[in-house]
């Protein structure tokens, strides 16, 4: 790939996902760009980036840098945390929050297989503390593809025999006949997913009690991861937490937010970490 | 070491496995049927069997069944692995005494999460 074609596509990640894609990535540029490209019937990315320049056209932007955006994820990837929300954090929420209703928001949630595996979680191994709470779970991807394939809840033979035990498949999917594994009624019905893009306000989505977001701002600029952040803080309810994925932190990059003095990986809004923690 | 026995009659898929099981720090061992496999078990049960489905002599169903008969058969975690994935296949499976089922095709990051789901990574 040149370098102004590379440098093109990079900026326009930056730009419309806070994506910071290195120059030895530019291979994943093509392999993300592939499906598009030949929908589209551009012979190489350098019709692709002719065209996003000569006609300004934002969906076609938009809908390019969203396709920039890793799209790998994985049923009950990292399961711990996975445990620990069901386990821990879940119920401690519901007892300060006094409602009976929790809300949990899978930010950058990809295909689904997020969202799915919590809903699987609190199938198969509800604690007693949760028994009768009303639990709400949002996914949100910034690619529409990825939303709708999540809505639609059919994975291929790859993606189901990771993550899942053959008791679980069998349980919660229903082979079809084109060899796909569709999710069930059930889970579906405690799972609703919405294209958002995690730079812009996520007013509109409400207010949540566990905020999750694994693996979303390692690939991300700094002032993006920056915006990100605070953009989620803003969405959490009076002792709300946000979990970021293994290896995340966020130190240096807000002062909203500090780590959660009882939960490893867990923040909490800044100035609050001792009273949660003697709230539990 | 963890020991695994490979049973399939394809000597393709074996060396297949074997090379991904080996990378999971097993000792391998292969089978090309049923009844070789039930005679290497009466030698020394194995921690893993990988179990194919269709093979001459003994298939991997009636195998099962006669291992879990045999004095400390119940022992081996089974991964049955076959290109029969429907609900009644499956089912038939982990009725005989299998502990996990892969669907064929797999690769390396199947197997790895197939093993880690009945414990043995």
């Amino acid at each position: 790939m040149q370098d102004a074609v590379f440098n093109e596509l990079a900026d326009l990640a930056l730009k419309g996902s806070g994506q910071a894609i290195p120059k030895s990535k530019a291979y994943l540029i093509e392999a993300r760009l592939a499906a598009i490209a030949r929908r589209e019937g551009f012979g190489s990315m350098d019709d692709l980036v002719h065209c996003l320049k000569s006609r300004a056209n934002p969906v076609f932007a938009a809908e390019v840098a969203a396709a920039l955006v890793s799209k790998d994820t994985s049923f009950f990837r990292e399961r711990d945390t996975l445990k620990r929300i069901v386990e821990d954090v879940l119920p401690q929420r519901l007892k300060a929050s006094n409602t009976g209703r929790l809300k949990i928001w899978f930010a950058g949630g990809s295909t689904g297989q997020e969202a799915y595996s919590l809903a699987i979680e609190l199938e198969d191994e509800l604690p007693a503390a949760l028994r009768g709470a009303k639990i709400e779970v949002l996914s949100t991807d910034i690619c529409k593809v990825s939303s709708e394939r999540a809505r639609i809840g059919c994975y291929g033979h790859y993606e189901v025999q990771k993550g899942l035990s053959i008791h679980r498949l069998t349980k919660h999917f229903t082979r079809l006949e084109t060899g796909q594994w569709e999710v069930s009624e059930a889970l579906k019905a405690r799972v609703s997913f919405r294209q958002h893009n995690l730079l812009e306000s996520a007013a509109g989505l409400g207010k949540f009690d566990v905020i999750v977001c694994r693996n979303v701002l390692s690939g991300m600029a700094r002032p993006a991861k920056t915006r990100v952040i605070e953009n989620l803080a803003a969405q959490l309810v009076p002792g709300g937490m946000i979990l970021l994925g293994q290896g995340e932190g966020l130190i240096g990059l807000t002062d909203k937010l500090e780590p959660a003095r009882d939960f490893r990986g867990a923040w909490v809004a800044a100035g609050t970490a001792n009273a949660a923690a003697s709230a539990a | 070491m963890k020991t695994c026995l490979i049973v399939d009659d394809s000597r393709v898929v074996r060396k297949v496995a074997a090379r991904i099981i080996q990378d999971l720090k097993f000792n391998v061992t292969e089978a090309g049927d049923g009844a070789e496999a039930l005679t290497a078990c009466r030698t020394e049960m194995p921690d893993a069997v990988l179990l194919d489905w269709n093979m001459p002599v003994m298939n991997g169903l009636d195998f099962l069944r006669a291992l879990r008969r045999e004095e400390g058969g119940k022992k081996p975690l089974v991964v049955f692995c076959s290109i029969e994935n429907d609900a009644e296949h499956i089912s038939e499976a982990i009725r005989s005494g299998a502990d996990e089922f892969i669907m064929k095709p797999f690769d390396a990051d199947i197997l790895e999460s197939k093993f880690a789901e009945v414990g043995l990574v």
